[in-house]
């Protein structure tokens, strides 16, 4: 199922031969190689992938044409540990972290993310401290990157991903039980192409909080996978977005209540412009066993052009008898009566138009101040 | 001179005519109530003045202090001193009704040429004015008609109109929805802003708020025309009667 690269070698033969970086010796990229090897690399006609051309994506992989930064930007609070993903005690937090949060064969770029990994961070937020500030992430010195969160039982964190650039990053985190990780977001619009895979495992009474703001890229893939994993856990999901030009964007978000009691919320609120593309994806799983669930998706888009394309689809997948699920997907235009509201005031149309995309993207989006700073609002 | 002057006003709607040749002065500090049954063209009237796109002024003229409105955009007409309180307001989620008015009332400053008013002299005149219509502070930072009941939703319009004082104030079937403390209340708002060189177009099914704002002329609309003006007396005639009276 490997795709076919222009010269006619094997696109995953052609990706393997890039080799192994020597970073993180201590892991086994063994099961990377083979996965690789046995199944090939995904391609557009992928479901997955069918709203993005990851041939495009290959083309930065395989060039080398990603410039990562050349330092590592990362702010710490008192009372957290964080060491290199290189050492020693990073392989010692991964076997802390448990089981793999993701499934490998599921997010087959993980899988080239271990070979060509260069940087990463391993970030332990000990049993019942409360971080007082937050971890901030900016740049780390490599186009592949891990990054690594542990929040112990009943610890309490912020965890802020600020704009920076790279070919793939996985952020894998677990939040054991009654602890509590909020994780912002900020993708700033970028020419880059970039794919990233979130992987959060929320153990019992546990609660992972995502918001999410984004500007679209040349490509940009998003991945978000979370797991309510214990009794009584909790994750919200909260994504805005802006894309204007041809700039792209493909969210693919997944929840899954594996246990019973759970609680999800996923609210997406987007606006495509110009000749943008803008996908979401959201799925809500319920395993087996997980009555009680309480869980609700609801996607509002924008169409701000009429060339802009934007996709929405929530899916549910439900097997237990006793959960309330909802779900809502909507795709429009600017509301004209809103705007021919506004201007009734006085207030021009171009304003009218601002004002009410400003509104519309709050819904899903509380830090303003970010969103300032991303254009995602004015 | 006349605040409000239409003369022989016809408009169409999708190709169809609705109005067939309004007649309508309205001189500065007065009230005029328009009354008429349902599909008499009176929602396309004050929409019309408002600029709603969508409907097409075939004949006819209106001038609002002299100057013809037609060709002007509907927030040009706003900050010209037009005011049209909405029969359904619309619902904005996420814009406060404080950013909503400020963004208006700063657009209203820099049409006449001056700065916008501080914040907090715009926050004292806002939460004056709501609590004139007996609304709560918070109603202010909810988001524009998000949730609202009918009733505040048309107060809200109210509010709208105490914050920007325009010289015409068109108000569609504000009644409408309305408990009767409720209309009290808006009646009241409507009272303190009438006079004072501005004047009222009330466009109402019915007389009851007319009990409270008392106009100083009240036309009838039937089949897109004004068929019978008089002074107050016609909405108490309208009451008892009905509209049938006016046939033939």
């Amino acid at each position: 199922m490997a795709g076919l690269t222009a010269d006619g070698a094997s696109l995953a033969e052609r990706v393997l031969e890039l080799g192994t970086t020597g970073y993180a010796p201590w892991l086994d990229r063994t099961p990377h190689r083979k996965l690789i090897e046995a199944r090939g690399l995904p391609k557009l006609r992928a479901e997955a992938w069918r709203h993005t051309n990851v041939t495009r994506w290959y083309d930065a992989v395989l060039s080398g044409a990603e410039t990562p930064a050349k330092r590592t930007r990362l702010e710490l609070p008192e009372g957290v540990e964080a060491v290199d993903f290189e050492s020693v005690r990073a392989c010692e937090l991964v076997a802390q972290r448990g089981e793999e949060t993701f499934s490998l064969a599921a997010h087959p770029l993980a899988a080239l993310n271990a070979l060509r990994l260069g940087a990463g961070v391993a970030i332990r937020i000990p049993a019942g401290v409360a971080a007082p500030g937050p971890v901030r992430i900016g740049d780390l010195p490599a186009a592949y990157q891990r990054i690594l969160v542990i929040v112990e039982a009943d610890a309490r964190v912020e965890v802020i991903e600020e704009p920076s650039t790279y070919t793939h990053r996985l952020l894998e985190a677990v939040v054991q039980p009654g602890g509590r990780l909020s994780h912002r977001r900020q993708q700033a619009a970028s020419s880059g192409r970039e794919c990233s895979l979130v992987a959060v495992r929320t153990e019992a009474d546990a609660r992972y909080d995502l918001a999410q703001t984004a500007l679209g890229a040349d490509l940009r893939r998003n991945d978000i996978l979370a797991t309510l994993a214990g009794d009584g856990a909790a994750v919200e999901i909260r994504g805005a977005w802006r894309l204007d030009g041809s700039r792209h964007l493909d969210n693919q978000v997944a929840v899954r209540h594996a246990a019973p009691g759970g609680t999800s919320r996923q609210t997406y609120r987007g606006v495509a412009d110009g000749r943008s593309r803008a996908v979401l994806n959201g799925r809500i799983e319920i395993a087996p066993g997980a009555q009680h669930s309480d869980a609700m998706l609801s996607t509002k888009n924008l169409l701000a052009s009429d060339t802009a394309e934007v996709y929405a689809k929530p899916e549910l997948t439900i097997y237990a008898n006793d959960v309330k699920c909802s779900h809502g997907a909507t795709i429009g235009a600017i509301d004209d009566d809103a705007v021919h509201y506004f201007r009734s005031r006085g207030i021009d149309e171009r304003r009218a138009r601002s004002l009410f995309v400003r509104g519309f993207l709050r819904e899903a989006i509380d830090d303003v101040e970010a969103a300032q700073r991303l254009g995602v609002i004015q | 001179m006349s605040l409000l002057h239409i003369e022989n006003l016809h408009v169409d709607v999708a190709g169809q005519p609705i109005l067939t040749g309004i007649d309508l002065t309205v001189a500065a500090g007065e009230v005029h109530a328009v009354m008429g049954p349902n599909g008499s063209g009176k929602s396309t009237l004050a929409n019309v003045l408002a600029g709603r796109p969508g409907y097409d002024i075939t004949e006819g003229s209106v001038t609002v202090d002299g100057e013809d409105i037609t060709p002007l955009s509907p927030e040009e007409r706003s900050l010209r001193g037009l005011f049209l309180a909405f029969q359904y307001p619309i619902e904005i989620p996420g814009v406060s009704n404080m950013e909503f008015l400020k963004a208006a009332v700063d657009a209203h400053a820099a049409g006449r040429g001056e700065d916008p008013p501080s914040a907090v002299d715009f926050v004292k005149r806002a939460r004056a004015c709501a609590a004139r219509l007996e609304l709560n502070p918070d109603f202010l930072k909810r988001g524009v008609n998000d949730g609202f009941s009918g009733g505040e939703k048309k107060r809200n319009e109210i509010l709208q109109m105490l914050v920007l004082e325009p010289r015409l104030a068109v108000l569609d079937e504000t009644d409408s929805g309305l408990d009767i403390d409720a209309l009290q209340v808006v009646a009241n708002g409507i009272n303190a802003f009438r006079g004072n060189g501005n004047a009222v177009v009330l466009v109402t099914h019915y007389q009851r708020l007319l009990n409270y704002v008392v106009p100083e002329r009240v036309h009838v609309l039937a089949d897109g025309r004004i068929v019978h003006s008089g002074d107050s007396s016609v909405a108490l005639q309208l009451e008892e009667r009905g509209y049938g009276w006016l046939d033939g």
